[in-house]
């Protein structure tokens, strides 16, 4: 092509496009030409649009629009044409077409895109001359008959502009009518077809046939009716606002739409959520379904399918609440993940109370603290961009080598990568976090699953969250892969196995909340903190309630309220009667107070448990609400103080949370109310856990309430023949259940308060004390009258100390009726907390009341074999009962459940192997025996024994006791070894380091097989010749009666390796 | 079955009777002692927190005032029974004579326990009581003073409403109230340093030289610390302690050849005497079974834990270089092992005597509350010095005179000397 050709080439199309342009100016000017008639100006543009294309003399033009046909007077139709619809409201309403009449004329590209443009003109001018057209005839219409109803003019706006909205509207309203009854009402005679006969499809439900389908026009007609029946039955306020309302709705489509394609993404959701709130579409009146609707779509989304928890949910969720959720969320592209139970506790506890009760109660905010979330299938994304996806096997292991693995899965998740797209959102929230400490919890999907009590089984882990940005990320992403492992680790395995849930699919989300406290010192901390449940299972006065509730709180983190603590106590509050605590004697108070705390340190960069006395004496005088939460002892009394005479530096502060119910802000009776709310909303009691940073009260988790195994909830029976029933109770019962108690010791009420001197009723604590020792733990029960532990007047109970009784599996006191006075119970106050840190469970027996079995005649005529076991007590025999039961009941046991909600206790005998109808009786599952922990004990026992030197060591002989012999004995029970030692101290010593190595040996296989960590396996006990003739110490366990010490075999000593 | 039923009230008539026997004492001053002179019973009705009215039992004994207005504690207890308080009270009599205070002997209770009640509640069953007896009580007829489950709270608002009703100032009403609210110095120290005033004085009579002696102490409460304060600045050396660890549920001793630094050991422990067993082990304490005080080779034992703590079975293990055991608890030698004590010539300060500086002290602050003037806490040391020696001296001069066993020789006493003022009045 010559450079000739080029230009002219160019110039013609130059050209052609301002012949285009100067077509579309044209045009342009005539439809904006409004007061000109349809038709002129039609043709007008008909008569224009042939100069836009390139052999303007060849075209013909064609406009349709409707019913009517513009066109060019020369106009030959043939097939070679071009075309563009036009369109109002996303409707065709015509077309415009442009024909050769030369079938060898090309039509060029740009021509088309021409032909849209004006033909969207041109649409967009019908639309105009459409409206204008109806508001003539409604102003026209409006003076004629007086005011029309603004809702009429609309309603015909949208006939005429956009039926498809228009029958809508027609159907909505016609529910409206039915759903507030309106259907019945007289027509007015003029109207009679309106009856909503010919709109209701009557009996159709019941026909067979196909329902005829009726045209457009019909439904149009059909409407009408309807808005006239709107209009003899409600007034026109009424009637336009819910057009208004349902017009609005429309708006929401996209919404509803991405939220009920399954296929759609957690970011499309995202997306749609934001362009929802962008638009303000929050701001409408939805009606109720719709938010209903919209809710429940969400729930499904986010949190779960389970009917339950949506039930709930539903009522209570508001679509804004989704808002801050979904702007704080992590998870991985085209995530379909869910945020698991502890998020989804979180989330209802939320709606629930800031619906009913908004975000003020007893003048102190409720707060919830700055939360993300990570999806569930981020740990998936995570194990498969690290090429880990062999580790989901891990789960159908042997329980051995999940734990032995499981440290090295630990620093392996520890050391892979996240995706970079998962390190962005981790810096988002770090940044969003900024240098307030944070707490990086699981919330697993099988977690909070109603029945299978998962709290705990998954790591929670603290990150002090100081340091640069990288260092604080890398913080997050070890914690986020520690908490994923703990996926892999043994216990939950074990916990899911031993539940039938191993298949499960358990993907773990998870969240990350800002940890809620004030900086004091160098530490961080919540003023206090700790769980609330809706039930009181430990009430410690018979006038607290089950629906008082119970309060466990700590100063500091709340890590020492969830977890039972052998030597630390949380105080406990039943918000239903705050003002009777457990202990009240100034020795009691101070005894059970917390003296330890867990703080952040955020100098150390670490979560630390460290002693309160230490943290006031430097910095009592910042922490938060001191004033109402310690009280100080001062010579021998509990004194209040307010914070000018605090002298932290040289006084004795305790503990004891008197200020937090008495000033205006209430935090017990809001922590009550808020119980008392969600269990009624949720229609179960709950537990939840709080912290407070010294003015506002924080939510930080909400599930159904769970039971320790201990505390299952037992169902009573009631077929038991009143021959096997030992006892029952009917008041103040805790939930227990305790399948196999083998050993009942009996004070019986007459003997005891017959004896004469103080001395005898000393003897007696002191029987109880050895026998306490000598029975199997937990396989007994303890039976008294009156108050056990008495100080003062023993007469009234047998003055035991709380290590006199540690071993019982429950302490039973029984009150029986003098005349018409029914002595007074302890309700184990002596020693209540520590009963209630140890499991050991109390029931008090009110055997005179009506309805009540006591088979008291059982108790004092079965053998008693307390002057075989301890034969120093002998001459007690008339007061104290040791009841050996598998050889009193022809090897039976005792079974003892207790419920509490119905307030009902039953004590019977059953067979041991009975264990089908044992399992049936609990309604959470009890942990079944997974293996046999004494057998493989006693075989190591055995080996021992066959490989001692006993010649060098001096060993006379061997024998096993315990909770080994008797097979009864746990994961973490010891093995207890009783040998006859007749050497010297250099023997002795030897003989010792000889088995110390034994008993850490066998420490790591248990803790292998268990997970349970002790410092040795071996409890040793030698004793000597001295020891036998005396019968003293633990030489009485050779030939005893009950619980005899099991001879084993030594191996010939010569022969012996090693 | 009843009949030989323990009763605590039935036991103190017994011990009185053997001692009457000793004194020959005649018949009606027999009768009058057996028995309290007064005994109140009431009812205290109190509006619950929940509106409903709960009448509550109390009860006052007034067992014998001949030598000075009577004195003692006031005891809530759901198990609270006539006989016990009656029985209460005679040994508040025995009690107060064998210090020889000016004051007699009572006791009172209301059948409660607040574990079941709020404090509001409790503070109306203290007023509530005070109302029902208040005048039958007061600073110069009976005072009260704090008892099983009642502390120095409740003695404020007992003596609020007695000055209510009685439209007058009286602090003396009752004792055991806070220091700064007519409460008195000394008052921790008081038991554990008249343990060792009487210690002190046994160790004269032996003509041994404190500085020279050691002692094995069991418990670390208050009692117990005072006392080895006072102890080591005598000059003697405390090496064994015991004491109880709650967190193992049992006891263990602490020794130290080199003796005991109070101090360092106080560093250790809690507030309730509970010394951790680590801190102590570095502290290079030896860590010996709890039974282990006993067994110590030291001139003297003191108990001051809890009761029954020296029994026939362990009785013969006590070393025989003892030669003194100083009660600071209340009844830690039982009857048996006292026997066995008394036959290897051991020098018995009994739990009445050794113990008596509490109730001493007591006495002190109602004296200073009648004069509204208090002292420092020396003077009242020195005053329960002169007081607890005092005393000794009049027990052990019995004991050695009539060569009778220290604690009967404190029983006689005590009895001789209410027998006396009752005589000396004219009574009987």
């Amino acid at each position: 092509m010559t450079d000739e050709l080029h230009i002219k080439n160019i110039l013609n199309n130059l050209n052609e496009r301002k012949k285009e342009l100067n077509c579309i100016y044209q045009i342009s000017e005539t439809l904006n030409k409004a007061d000109q008639s349809l038709e002129s100006v039609l043709k007008k543009v008909i008569s224009l649009m042939p100069y836009g294309w390139q052999f303007s003399d060849n075209c013909s033009v064609q406009v349709i629009y409707e019913d009517i046909i513009f066109q060019s007077p020369q106009l030959k139709k043939n097939d070679h044409y071009q075309e563009s619809p036009l369109i109002i409201d996303d409707k065709i309403v015509g077309n415009v077409k442009i024909f050769y009449d030369d079938d060898q004329l090309e039509f060029l590209e740009e021509e088309q895109r021409l032909l849209y443009t004006i033909a969207e003109k041109i649409s967009i001018f019908l639309h105009r001359k459409q409206l204008k057209k109806v508001l003539a005839e409604l102003e026209q219409a409006s003076i004629s008959q007086k005011q029309k109803p603004e809702w009429k003019t609309i309603i015909e706006l949208l006939r005429q502009t956009d039926s498809d909205n228009y029958l809508r509207i027609a159907r909505k309203l016609m529910n409206y009518l039915f759903w507030i009854g309106r259907t019945e009402t007289e027509c007015p005679a003029d109207a009679e077809e309106c009856s909503t006969k010919d709109i209701e499809p009557e009996g159709l439900l019941f026909t067979n046939k196909p329902i005829d389908r009726q045209d457009k026009e019909t439904l149009i007609q059909q409407s009408r009716h309807i808005f006239q029946l709107a209009e003899n039955n409600l007034d026109d306020e009424e009637i336009l606002l819910n057009i208004q309302k349902w017009m609005q709705e429309d708006r929401l489509s996209f919404l509803t739409l991405t939220l009920e394609d399954m296929a759609t993404s957690l970011s499309d959701i995202q997306n749609a959520l934001e362009r929802f709130f962008y638009l303000n579409l929050d701001r409408i009146e939805l009606s109720n379904y719709t938010k209903k609707n919209l809710s429940v779509s969400l729930i499904l989304r986010f949190f779960t399918d389970q009917l339950e928890f949506i039930n709930i949910a539903k009522h209570f969720v508001d679509i804004n609440y989704f808002r801050d959720l979904t702007r704080r969320m992590i998870f991985p592209a085209n995530s379909h993940g869910k945020l698991g139970g502890k998020s989804a506790g979180i989330f209802l506890a939320k709606s629930i109370t800031s619906s009913l009760f908004g975000n003020k109660l007893h003048g102190i905010n409720i707060c919830y603290p700055n939360t993300w979330c990570i999806t569930s299938d981020t740990m998936h994304r995570f194990l498969y961009y690290n090429n880990l996806e062999e580790i989901i096997e891990q789960k159908y292991k042997d329980i051995e080598q999940i734990r032995s693995e499981y440290a090295n899965i630990i620093q392996l998740f520890k050391n892979s990568h996240f995706p970079p797209e998962i390190i962005k959102e981790f810096n988002r929230a770090i940044e969003d976090f900024g240098d307030n400490p944070i707490i990086v919890r699981s919330s697993s999907l099988l977690e909070d699953r109603v029945g299978a009590v998962f709290s705990g089984k998954y790591k929670s882990l603290f990150l002090a969250n100081q340091g640069s940005r990288l260092e604080k990320i890398n913080a997050l992403a070890d914690a986020v892969a520690e908490v994923y492992a703990s996926v892999f680790s043994p216990d939950p395995i074990e916990y899911r196995r031993e539940r039938g849930l191993l298949d499960f699919h358990e993907e773990m989300a998870i969240i990350i909340q800002q940890v809620v406290g004030k900086k004091v010192g160098d530490y961080f901390l919540p003023a206090f903190a700790g769980v609330a449940f809706s039930h009181n299972e430990f009430r410690w006065s018979p006038r607290i309630k089950q629906d008082d509730g119970l309060i466990r709180i700590v100063p500091g983190l709340g890590t020492r309220a969830v977890d039972r603590l052998s030597d630390d106590y949380p105080i406990l509050i039943a918000p239903g009667q705050p003002d009777l605590r457990v202990n009240v004697t100034p020795d009691e108070i101070c005894r059970y107070s917390p003296h330890k705390i867990d703080v952040i340190n955020l100098k150390k960069n670490t979560f630390e448990t460290i002693e309160i006395s230490e943290l006031l004496k430097e910095h009592g005088d910042e922490y938060p609400m001191a004033d109402r939460i310690l009280s100080f002892y001062q010579n021998g009394d509990i004194r209040i103080l307010n914070k000018f005479q605090m002298d932290f530096k040289n006084a004795d502060p305790i503990v004891t949370f008197h200020g937090l119910n008495h000033t205006s802000k209430n935090y017990v009776s809001l922590i009550g109310d808020i119980l008392t709310l969600l269990k009624r909303k949720i229609d179960a009691p709950v537990d939840i856990e709080f912290a407070c940073d010294g003015d506002d009260f924080y939510l930080l988790q909400c599930r159904a309430q769970s039971s320790k195994v201990s505390e299952q909830v037992a169902v009573i029976p009631k077929d038991i023949p009143r021959s096997d029933i030992l006892f029952n109770a009917n008041r103040f019962i805790a939930n227990g259940y305790l399948p196999e108690i083998t050993h009942i010791v009996y004070v019986t009420p007459e003997g005891y308060s017959s004896l004469a001197t103080l001395d005898e009723m000393k003897n007696v604590a002191r029987a109880v004390a050895k026998i306490n020792k000598l029975l199997p733990k937990r396989k007994f029960i303890l039976m008294g009258p009156g108050r056990w532990g008495s100080r003062g007047d023993i007469k009234l109970g047998v003055s035991v100390t709380y290590s006199d009784i540690n071993n019982t599996a429950v302490l039973i006191e029984i009150a029986r009726k003098k005349g018409h006075f029914t002595s007074d119970l302890s309700f184990g106050t002596h020693f209540f907390q520590d009963l209630v840190e140890s499991n050991i469970l109390y029931l008090p027996l009110y055997p005179d009341e009506e309805n009540i079995i006591f088979n008291e005649k059982f108790l004092l005529s079965a053998e008693n074999i307390l002057p075989q076991i301890a034969p120093e007590f002998a001459h007690l025999a008339d007061t104290v009962r040791v009841i050996d039961i598998p050889a009193a009941r022809r090897n039976q046991v005792l079974r003892i459940l207790m419920n509490a909600d119905l307030d009902e206790a039953l004590a019977h005998f059953a067979s041991r192997d009975d264990k089908s109808s044992a399992a049936s009786n609990v309604i959470i599952p009890v942990e079944p025996v997974m293996e046999n922990h004494w057998l493989w004990r006693l075989r190591m026992a055995e080996k021992i024994a066959s490989l001692i030197k006993a010649d060098l060591f001096a060993v006379q002989a061997m024998y096993i006791f315990g909770s080994v012999k008797n097979a009864n004995a746990g994961p973490a029970s010891d093995i207890d070894l009783l040998l006859h030692f007749t050497g010297n101290d250099q023997q002795r010593k030897e003989l010792l380091n000889w088995l110390q190595g034994w008993s850490l040996c066998l420490s790591e296989l248990n803790y292998l097989r268990t997970g349970y960590q002790t410092e040795g396996l071996l409890d040793i006990h030698l004793i000597t010749d001295d020891d036998i003739a005396r019968n003293s110490s633990f030489a009485a366990k050779i030939d005893a009666i009950t619980d005899a010490a099991k001879p084993l075999k030594m191996g010939n000593h010569e022969e012996s390796p090693q | 079955m009843d009949s030989k039923a323990f009763n605590p009230f039935r036991m103190a008539q017994e011990q009185f009777d053997k001692v009457a026997d000793i004194l020959n004492l005649d018949q009606g001053t027999r009768e009058l002692l057996r028995n309290p002179m007064r005994e109140y019973h009431f009812s205290i009705p109190v509006r619950m927190d929940d509106g409903t009215t709960k009448v509550f039992k109390g009860f006052r004994v007034q067992h014998n005032d001949a030598r000075g207005p009577a004195k003692g504690g006031i005891r809530f207890h759901p198990h609270e029974t006539i006989d016990t308080v009656k029985a209460l009270s005679t040994w508040m009599t025995w009690k107060c004579s064998v210090v020889d205070i000016p004051l007699g002997g009572s006791k009172g209770g209301v059948i409660c326990d607040p574990h079941n009640l709020s404090l509001r509640e409790q503070e109306q069953i203290c007023r509530g009581w005070v109302r029902q007896i208040a005048y039958n009580i007061g600073p110069l007829r009976d005072i009260p003073a704090p008892d099983v489950m009642t502390n120095g709270q409740h003695m404020l608002w007992m003596l609020d409403e007695y000055e209510t009703i009685h439209g007058k100032k009286f602090p003396g009403f009752i004792t055991g109230k806070p220091v700064g609210m007519g409460g008195s110095l000394g008052r921790t120290e008081a038991t554990g340093y008249g343990v060792v005033f009487t210690i002190r004085e046994a160790l004269r009579e032996l003509a041994i030289n404190p500085a020279e002696t050691t002692a094995s102490v069991q418990g670390f409460g208050n009692v117990a610390q005072y006392a080895i304060e006072l102890y080591t600045q005598m000059g003697g050396k405390v090496i064994c302690v015991a004491c109880w660890d709650q967190k193992e549920q049992k006891a263990f001793s602490f020794k130290k050849e080199t003796g005991v630094n109070l101090e360092e050991l106080r560093s250790a422990t809690d507030r309730f005497g509970g010394i951790d067993l680590v801190k102590a082990q570095k502290l290079g304490y030896e860590i010996l079974d709890g039974e282990a005080w006993i067994s110590q080779e030291v001139d003297i034992l003191i108990p001051a834990a809890m009761e029954n703590q020296i029994r026939k079975d362990n009785v013969n293990s006590i070393n025989t270089k003892v030669k003194i055991i100083a009660e600071g608890a209340n009844g830690p030698t039982t009857p048996e092992a006292d026997v066995v004590i008394q036959k290897n010539g051991i020098f018995m300060i009994p739990d009445f005597l050794a113990n008596a500086g509490g109730v001493t002290c007591s006495y002190f602050e109602q004296v200073q509350c009648n004069m509204n003037y208090y002292w420092e806490k020396d003077e009242v040391l020195s005053k329960l010095d002169i007081k607890m020696t005092s005393a000794f001296l009049d027990v052990s001069r019995l004991a050695q005179t009539k060569n009778i066993y220290m604690r009967d020789a404190a029983y006689i006493i005590a009895i001789n000397r209410v027998a006396q003022a009752c005589k000396d009045r004219g009574w009987v």
